[in-house]
């Protein structure tokens, strides 16, 4: 199957890339543009056969590779598509960098295609029934085909501003999809918020572009691979210089701003700041991650495929796929792998309290992206990748089931809010059992149950963070040239797996109450929601096939239609089984390629030369730590909401009010946010508007302006009688003068003295219509001759120091004279007596010599 | 009768519709004017074709039959239809803006 693919399609003109590529993009456009006419059934059919086609393409592109990858013997290989020639660009004379619509697919781009179509796919199937009676069916089609097609771009993109299309495309659609319920302003602003806070992330990205283009001449994977050791470059010149910025020096005043030394840092480090900032944008992580709990203002779809799934593991994609140029500074793995344990932390410590089952979901992707960050800051790239794997399937079920969740509880409450909020839930695993065993599957999975796919996952990244640690691959040769090299130190790893192993602990705890709340106990609804409704008079939520009567107690909460539950079967399945099928460690099913083995061509290098071994130890001792976060996570969870219903969280809560309000407000980070980074624009937008609008724009510029110009009409108006006949009289005045111009004749002389060394000089006069020219060349105030002649120049011999006046009179066609003179002289002769060749006697007489 | 009397006649022409026009408040008198003005001009440009027609005639170029000055009399005469045209439509206008047609009156513009 895949040797014939390979025979028509070679793995250099990988076209085949462009039938996946291509159906997402069709279904976007025909579902945006006609859409609405085409009717909701077309719309459905159509979306899911274009992200059908694409999955179907994607398997077979994948069967192509694996022959591919066999036939060369696990080399790293990739099938390459060039769609076209799009910019090519000249940095500097004789470096040409070819910047190519091309797409490729290896190892790592190969499992993501995979995750982003199939899981889309079954998410495409889900939303196909969720958002059933919608108004906006066909927009939101259009625009999750349209985030199918930018994030297909992204992870295929094989230079970084293809890259760069598809990551811009995906945060486009992600804000789309975010204010998709445009009308209500706190949507509107999510999308916005999102939007915002991925710029800063792109500005990084942009800013590693260029420096991509600088240091290494090229901007495609293998260009940059090939010249990635310029970023360590020890020459002052190849360095960034951070103080003064850009490598000046201060002068005059500011001099004792400047250091005695200035402060550089290799390229290296730069650039890997640069996609780091880029990447804590779109995966989420602090300092950027704020948007993605606001971004659950969206369709629940949406938040399984871009906020769980697929958009926000495209940080950690980027930092897979720049591996090499990630370990070439220790400091950029050590703030990666910190960021990522911090944000595992933090966002996990906010899960715990939030009551917003959705909320709940988006802390804890956050949480799991932050072990992400961790496993690729500690080297270990195949088990962060292996972690987005997992993660695809366990979250996208848990978001999903949180979706079927809400969409039965709208059966009961008719209020956005309140169908999410799991104290309103309560033993709804009677009323939706499917979703409840999918639900509760995915949480074994996302706890670390042993033997499911996040216990691997998880597994892998805290014994990785444990044993691994990062280098320098030029150690030794940054030493010989006497440069320092920075060196993690030796406790990080410990430290990182300890918060790691706590965040696991806290996820345990949250996921389990999560379950809890939401499933067990006795269904706590029937209470709330419809009087708040009716008071209201609102008809209801979005789904508008329940339109029952509000003063009745209403229905039970139901089980969600076969498209919904399908998708959750499959998600809930693989989120057991991929991990024991997949995973590198000791315990697995090995019928099939480990993850481990299939991309360790494209970290060999990375890995080989970035990453040490420091601690010998065995994976199964160190799995402890991960087992017990699970064990006693849920053994909390347990005692606190089953066993005692929920009294010890209420007496904590009520024990220390302030460090759980300050947990309920997400430890006040937005607010934090709102009082320096945008009180500080605001400031600054202040400023501008004011001061260097009002004052200065207005002000000076357009009031000086016009004072000038209203002064000048004044002094001007004075001459708009507004009778014809003056007008007419100044026309006639004008042209007059004008003729009197052209008819008096003007003389005027030029010498031409370009051979005054032989004492000839051309003195000619200036033309004119029907002139005729009177000479007097020799200066005895005689005309040479009676007549007047066509003749315009005269010449004139001078000897040396002799100056002589040469006089022309004019007549032109109206017999009308001029006159005019031109004095001519000649330089006197220098007399040059060389000092050395003097007369001795001469000789003090001009000290200076030659003049 | 030399080409000068036609000269001066032109000349003397020019100059009565040029104080005519100058002087004279009444746009239509002033538009009349205009109308000599360039009646003078027409009459120039024949004259002084008749006079280059003879002095061509001596060469072989176009055969002494040179027209320049009488086809461009006519020019001046089809732009003069078409100028009265545009002048009486604004004479017009002005009138009954201002139901007058003294052009000391028309002064909308004024400073």
């Amino acid at each position: 199957m895949g040797h014939w693919l390979l025979t028509l399609f070679p793995a250099t003109d990988f076209s085949l890339i462009a039938v996946m590529l291509g159906l997402p993009l069709l279904g976007a456009i025909v579902n945006g543009i006609w859409g609405k006419r085409l009717g909701p059934d077309a719309v459905r059919v159509l979306t899911l056969a274009v992200v059908g086609g694409s999955f179907l393409t994607a398997v077979l592109a994948f069967a192509a590779l694996t022959a591919h990858v066999d036939a060369s013997s696990h080399e790293h290989v990739k099938l390459a598509w060039t769609a076209w020639s799009w910019m090519p660009t000249s940095t500097a004379p004789g470096l040409y960098i070819p910047i190519d619509v091309k797409f490729s697919i290896d190892a790592l781009s190969g499992v993501m295609m995979l995750i982003i179509t199939g899981i889309g796919l079954l998410i495409h199937l889900y939303a196909t029934s969720y958002m059933a009676g919608d108004p906006g069916y066909a927009r939101f089609f259009a625009y999750l085909n349209l985030f199918i097609f930018a994030m297909l771009i992204l992870v295929l993109g094989d230079n970084m501003p293809v890259l760069f299309v598809g990551w811009e495309g995906v945060g486009l659609c992600s804000y789309l999809l975010i204010g998709f319920w445009y009308e209500k302003a706190p949507n509107a602003a999510a999308g916005k918020k999102a939007f915002l806070a991925n710029r800063v992330g792109d500005f990084g990205l942009i800013c590693a572009m260029f420096m991509f283009a600088h240091y290494t001449g090229a901007l495609d994977w293998a260009g940059i691979h090939a010249h990635a050791d310029n970023f360590i470059n020890p020459s002052d010149a190849m360095r960034v210089h951070v103080w003064p910025l850009g490598g000046g020096e201060y002068q005059g005043i500011f001099s004792f701003l400047q250091p005695h030394r200035a402060v550089t840092i290799s390229a290296a480090t730069a650039v890997g700041i640069a996609l780091l900032l880029g990447c804590t944008g779109k995966s989420a992580q602090i300092p950027l991650y704020v948007w993605l709990p606001d971004a659950m203002a969206g369709p629940t779809p949406v938040s399984a495929l871009i906020h769980a799934a697929t958009m926000v593991t495209a940080g950690v994609y980027l930092i897979c796929r720049l591996s090499f140029v990630f370990v070439l500074s220790p400091a950029v793995m050590m703030t990666t792998a910190i960021i990522g344990a911090a944000t595992a932390l933090l966002a996990a410590s906010i899960a715990i309290v939030q009551n917003d089952i959705k909320k709940v979901l988006a802390y804890s992707t956050i949480s799991q992206l932050g072990f992400m960050f961790l496993a690729v800051g500690v080297g270990a790239f195949t088990a962060g990748l292996f972690h987005v794997f997992t993660h695809a399937f366990f979250k996208a079920c848990l978001f999903l089931g949180a979706g079927s969740v809400i969409h039965g509880m709208h059966g009961r409450i008719h209020d956005d809010d309140k169908a999410q909020d799991m104290r309103n839930m309560g033993g709804l695993r009677k009323y939706l059992p499917l979703t409840y065993m999918t639900f509760l599957a995915a949480t074994a999975a996302i706890i670390g149950v042993p033997f499911t796919s996040g216990f691997f996952s998880k597994d892998e990244i805290l014994f990785d963070a444990f044993r691994d640690h990062p280098v320098s691959p030029f150690t030794a040769q940054l030493a010989r040239a006497h440069l320092g090299v920075f060196q993690i130190p030796l406790w990080l790893g410990p430290v990182l797996y300890g918060a790691a192993v706590l965040a696991a602990t806290l996820t345990a705890f949250y996921m389990v109450r999560a379950v809890i709340l939401t499933f067990f106990g006795e269904f706590r609804g029937w209470k709330v929601g419809r009087p708040a409704a009716l008071a209201a008079g609102a008809g209801a939520g979005h789904d508008e096939h329940h339109h029952d009567d509000l003063t009745t107690p209403g229905r039970a909460p139901h089980e969600s239609p076969w498209q919904m539950t399908v998708p959750l079967i499959i998600l809930g399945t693989c989120s057991i089984f991929v991990g024991i099928i997949f995973n590198a460690g000791p315990i697995k099913v090995d019928a099939l390629h480990s993850m481990d083995k299939w991309l360790e061509p494209v970290f060999a290098e990375a890995v080989l030369g970035g990453v040490k071994v420091v601690r010998d130890t065995n994976e199964l001792v160190v799995g402890v730590g991960g087992l017990a976060a699970f064990v006693i996570g849920t053994a909390l969870a347990y005692w606190m909401y089953i066993s005692e219903k929920g009294a010890p969280a209420k007496r904590l809560a009520e024990e220390y009010p302030r460090l759980y309000k300050l947990l309920v407000d997400k430890w006040r980070v937005d607010e934090l946010y709102d009082v320096t980074v945008i009180a500080a624009v605001d400031a600054l937008s202040d400023t501008s508007a004011t001061f260097i609008d009002q004052w200065l724009v207005d002000g000076i510029i357009a009031k000086l302006s016009s004072s000038i110009v209203k002064l000048s009409g004044t002094v001007l108006r004075a001459l708009q009688t507004g009778v014809v006949q003056v007008y007419a009289t100044m026309m006639i005045v004008g042209l007059a003068c004008f003729g009197w111009f052209f008819v008096a004749p003007h003389a005027a002389t030029a010498v031409d003295s370009t051979h005054e060394d032989n004492g000839d000089f051309v003195v000619s006069a200036g033309p004119g219509m029907g002139y005729q020219y009177r000479w007097d060349s020799n200066g005895d105030g005689k005309p040479d001759g009676d007549k007047f002649t066509p003749q315009s120049s005269v010449k004139i011999h001078l000897d040396e120091g002799q100056s002589q006046t040469v006089k022309l009179e004019v007549e032109n066609a109206f017999s009308l004279r001029t006159t005019t003179s031109v004095s001519v002289s000649r330089a006197p002769k220098l007399n040059v007596v060389p000092a050395m060749q003097g007369n001795p006697g001469q000789a003090p007489a001009m000290p200076g010599g030659a003049k | 009768m030399t080409v000068d009397h036609y000269i001066l006649l032109s000349a003397i022409l020019f100059t009565i519709g040029g104080i005519g026009f100058l002087s004279r408040r009444n746009v239509l008198v002033a538009l009349m004017s205009l109308e000599v003005m360039l009646n003078a001009v027409n009459l120039a440009l024949v004259a002084f074709n008749r006079a280059q027609a003879g002095a061509l005639s001596q060469s072989s170029f176009s055969g002494g039959t040179a027209h320049t000055g009488q086809v461009f009399a006519f020019f001046v005469i089809a732009v003069e239809a078409a100028e009265v045209a545009v002048g009486l439509a604004i004479v017009l206008s002005l009138f009954r803006i201002k139901r007058t047609v003294r052009s000391d009156e028309a002064d909308l513009l004024k400073n």
